[in-house]
C-alpha cells in the first residue's frame, strides 16, 4: 500500500476544517502535539490504492514564531516533510491570503492551493483568474466550495498527480534590493543542513527571526555577522525595521496578485454588511448582544430543564428495578452510587451542555462571536484581557472543563492564567440548575438573577485584581472580523463534540469515582462527624443547617450533586420546609463560588500546572466562605 | 501632504497611509503579519470613544485595540 500525507495549512476561518471534514470523515483523530496544548486533527482516507493521512494544522497568518501555532506548523513542514501541503485560501480574500501562501512557497514543500468559498467569491462579484495565478505562482489550484463538497475529490487527485509526477519548485522574487541581499546569503548558507530550505533560512535570517538565528548561530556565527550587514544595508534603503520590510515585500507582491489577477464586478452593499454594521453600532449593537445571550440562556435552561427532567425520570426508575434486583444492600448500595454518577453526568450534557455549545457554535461560525470580541474589548480589557477571551467566559457558562481548555486562545501565558482564573469562577449548567432549583423556584426569579449579577461583580474585581497583581503588560486586541456567512453545520457539531470529549475524559471517570466515595462517606456514617467537624463554618459563618456540610462536600465532584446531597440529609425534596430564602441565597452563593468542581481542577493542573491549580482551588473556598457570611450578615440586617 | 497623525485619532470614514508603526517588536510584527505595512491604505469603519476600532485594510475587516491604534502613524488622504 502506497502512502501518502498531506497537510492543511491556512489563515483561520478559510474552512480548512471543512475541508478536512469531507476528506477523512469519521477516520479522524483529534490529539495535542506533543508537549504542546494545541490541538491537533489527523485522520485518514483511501483513494486509488494509496492510504492518505491528512493533518490539519492550526489556523494562523504568518510562519513567523509570534505565536507557538506558527512555530509547530513551521516545524512539522520541515521536520515532518508532508508530500503535499494543501494550502487553504479564502477566494474573497486574496491580498491577506497570499502573504501566508508566499511564506508556504518558501518552506519548499509542494504545495496545492484550495481555493475555497468560491460561491461567496461569485456572490460578491469577484472574478479570479486561476489559470493566469496558476501560471505565476507556479503551483496548483484547485476551486472549492467546501461546504458543499465541491472540488474536494479534484484536490485529492491533484495531490496524487502531484506526488506521481514530480513537483518543480516555484520560485518567487522579491524587490531587486531585498532580492540581491537574500541571493548573497543564500550562497553563504551552502554548507548549513538544517533540513530547510536555504532560501527560506536567508530570509528568515534577514527578517530577524529568533529561532533560525539561535540554530545558524550555533554552526556558524560567522553568517549570523553578515547577515547584519545585509540587513543594516536593507534597512537603510527602505528606512524601516527588518521585519517590517520583509513583510512588505510580501505584501506588495500579495497585492499585485490581487491586482492583476482579480477583476471585481458590480458590488451592491450586501445583506452581511449591513448586518455586521448594526451589530457592532455603539447602541443597537449593545441591545442585540444582550438580547442574545439572554436568549440562548433562557431557551437553554427552558428545554434543558424538561429535557433533563425526563431524562432523570426515566434513570429513576431504573434505581427501582437495580433495587429489586440487588436489594439495598451496603455493596449494591455502593454500586448505584457508581451508576448515579454516570446518570447525573449525561444528564447534565444532554440536556444544557450540548445544546449550549451547539448554538454557541452557530453563533462562532457564523461570525457572531467575534462582533460579541469586538463589542466586549473594552470591558475585557478593565481585568486586563482581550475582547477574544470573551469566548472561553462564554464557554464556562456550559462547562467550566472546555472553558479552561478554550483559554489557549489567549496570546501570552499571563492572559491565558488570568483568563483561566476568571473562567473557574463563572457559574456552569451544573451550578445555575442549583442555583434555579432552589433560590429560583422557592425564593423567586429575580434573587437567582441578583446571583449571577453578583458573580459578575465578583468576576470584575477578582479579575482587576488579578490584573494588577500579575506583572507585565497586556496584548492588546487584533482580530480579523470575516464575512458573516451560514454556520456550516457539520463543522458546528464537530466541534460542539470535541469540546464535550474534554468534559467527558476528564470529568466523566473524575466524577464517578468521587460519588462513589461520597456514597461511601454516607454508608459508614462517616458524613455525620464531617458534618459536625464544618459546624463552626457551615452553621457559625454561613449560617446554614447543619446537615448542609457534607452536601457542600458532594458539591466537589460535581456542583448539581449538592441539590441531591441536600434532599438526602434534609429529608425533604421540599427545601423551604428546612431552609429559609436567606439560607438559600448564601447556600447557593457559596456553591457558585466555593471551587472548581473536581474535573475543573483536573483540567487547572493540564493546563497551568498543578501549584497555580492549588493556588487557584483554596484562594476560591476561602473566598467563597468569606463571602457567604458577608452575604448572610447583610441579610439578615 | 499634511503631518503624520496617530491612526486613534483618525475620524470614522477617513482613509490615511500608514507610515510608521511605533510599537515593541512583538506589535509590529503582528501588526504587519496582518497587513499592515508602510505606504499601505487604511480605512476606520468605526471608531467610538472607547472600545477598539474597526479599519478596513488589504480588503478585510480588522479590530484594532484603542493602544495599538495609538502606536500606528499615517498621513491622511486627501
Amino acid at each position: 500500500m502506497k502512502k501518502i500525507t498531506l497537510a492543511l495549512a491556512g489563515n483561520a476561518n478559510v474552512g480548512k476544517s471543512v475541508i478536512f471534514n469531507y476528506l477523512t470523515g469519521l477516520h479522524q483523530h483529534i490529539g495535542n502535539w506533543p508537549g504542546k496544548t494545541i490541538e491537533k486533527a489527523e485522520g485518514t482516507l483511501h483513494h486509488k490504492g494509496y492510504t492518505i493521512d491528512v493533518i490539519d494544522l492550526p489556523g494562523i497568518y504568518s510562519l513567523s514564531t509570534f505565536s507557538i501555532e506558527e512555530l509547530i506548523s513551521r516545524k512539522y513542514i520541515v521536520e515532518e516533510k508532508p508530500d503535499v501541503v494543501i494550502n487553504v485560501i479564502d477566494a474573497t480574500n486574496l491580498e491577506r491570503n497570499m502573504y501566508f501562501t508566499l511564506q508556504l512557497i518558501e518552506l519548499g514543500r509542494p504545495i496545492i492551493i484550495a481555493l475555497n468559498q468560491m460561491d461567496l467569491a461569485k456572490k460578491k462579484g469577484i472574478c479570479i483568474d486561476i489559470k493566469k495565478l496558476q501560471k505565476f505562482l507556479g503551483v496548483p489550484i484547485v476551486p472549492v466550495i467546501a461546504t458543499q463538497g465541491e472540488g474536494i475529490h479534484e484536490l485529492v487527485h491533484e495531490a496524487i498527480t502531484l506526488v506521481e509526477k514530480g513537483y518543480k519548485k516555484p520560485k518567487i522574487e522579491y524587490g531587486k534590493e531585498v532580492e540581491k541581499e537574500v541571493q548573497k546569503l543564500t550562497k553563504s548558507l551552502n554548507k548549513i543542513e538544517l533540513g530547510y530550505p536555504k532560501r527560506f533560512l536567508a530570509i528568515k535570517l534577514i527578517e530577524g527571526d529568533k529561532e533560525i538565528r539561535k540554530l545558524i548561530k550555533e554552526i556558524d556565527p560567522h553568517i549570523i555577522k553578515i547577515t547584519e550587514k545585509y540587513a543594516k544595508n536593507i534597512e537603510r534603503i527602505h528606512g524601516h525595521d527588518r521585519f517590517t520590510i520583509i513583510a512588505s515585500e510580501r505584501y506588495k507582491i500579495a497585492n499585485e496578485i490581487a491586482k492583476d489577477y482579480i477583476s471585481i464586478g458590480s458590488c451592491k452593499a450586501k445583506y452581511s454588511d449591513k448586518l455586521h454594521e448594526i451589530t457592532t453600532h455603539g447602541l443597537w449593537g449593545y441591545l442585540i448582544m444582550i438580547f442574545s445571550v439572554l436568549s440562548l440562556f433562557y431557551i437553554i435552561f427552558t428545554f434543558g430543564n424538561f429535557f433533563s427532567d425526563i431524562l432523570i425520570e426515566s434513570f429513576m426508575s431504573l434505581q427501582t428495578i437495580f433495587e429489586q434486583y440487588f436489594g439495598t444492600e451496603i455493596v449494591s448500595s455502593l454500586a448505584w452510587g457508581v451508576i448515579e454518577g454516570l446518570i447525573a453526568g449525561i444528564t447534565i450534557v444532554l440536556p444544557y451542555i450540548l445544546p449550549f455549545y451547539i448554538i454557541l457554535g452557530l453563533l462562532e461560525d457564523s461570525g457572531y462571536i467575534s462582533r460579541i470580541a469586538f463589542l466586549m474589548d473594552k470591558f475585557m480589557h478593565k481585568i486586563g484581557l482581550h475582547g477574544k477571551a470573551f469566548i472561553p467566559l462564554m464557554l464556562g457558562y456550559g462547562c467550566n472543563v472546555p472553558a479552561c481548555l478554550g483559554c489557549r486562545i489567549m496570546e501570552t501565558q499571563r492572559e491565558k492564567l488570568i483568563a483561566i482564573f476568571v473562567t473557574t469562577l463563572i457559574p456552569c449548567a451544573a451550578v445555575t440548575t442549583v442555583i434555579l432549583g432552589l433560590v429560583g423556584k422557592y425564593v423567586g426569579l429575580v434573587w437567582a438573577l441578583s446571583l449571577y449579577i453578583i458573580n459578575l461583580m465578583i468576576v470584575f474585581i477578582l479579575g482587576r485584581i488579578a490584573f494588577k497583581v500579575l506583572p507585565g503588560e497586556p496584548t492588546e486586541l487584533i482580530m480579523e472580523m470575516h464575512d458573516y456567512r451560514i454556520p456550516h453545520l457539520k463543522t458546528v457539531i464537530k466541534q460542539a463534540w470535541f469540546r464535550i470529549k474534554d468534559f467527558i475524559y476528564i470529568a466523566f471517570p473524575l466524577i464517578i469515582v468521587c460519588s462513589f466515595l461520597i456514597k461511601v462517606l454516607d454508608v459508614t456514617n462517616l458524613s455525620v462527624s464531617i458534618e459536625n467537624i464544618m459546624k463552626p463554618i457551615t452553621v457559625g459563618w454561613l449560617g446554614l443547617p447543619v446537615f448542609t456540610g457534607i452536601a457542600l462536600i458532594a458539591g466537589i465532584p460535581r456542583k448539581e450533586l449538592t441539590l441531591i446531597i441536600l434532599a438526602a440529609h434534609g429529608g425533604t425534596t421540599n427545601f423551604s420546609a428546612v431552609l429559609s430564602p436567606v439560607q438559600m441565597i448564601v447556600f447557593s452563593l457559596v456553591t457558585m463560588l466555593y471551587i472548581p468542581c473536581i474535573a475543573t481542577i483536573a483540567a487547572l493542573i493540564k493546563e497551568i500546572g498543578w501549584k497555580k491549580a492549588i493556588f487557584i482551588t483554596v484562594f476560591e473556598i476561602v473566598f467563597a466562605i468569606f463571602v457567604g457570611g458577608i452575604m448572610f450578615r447583610l441579610l439578615m440586617l | 501632504m499634511n503631518n503624520p497623525i496617530f491612526l486613534v485619532n483618525l475620524k470614522e470614514g477617513e482613509k490615511a497611509i500608514i507610515v510608521s508603526i511605533r510599537g515593541g517588536a512583538g506589535v509590529t510584527q503582528r501588526l504587519t503579519d496582518m497587513g499592515l505595512t508602510p505606504d499601505t491604505e487604511i480605512t476606520v469603519i468605526k471608531s467610538a470613544f472607547f472600545g477598539p476600532i474597526e479599519v478596513s485594510v488589504r480588503g478585510s475587516k480588522l479590530a484594532i485595540g484603542r493602544g495599538i491604534a495609538a502606536k500606528i502613524l499615517v498621513k491622511v488622504k486627501e
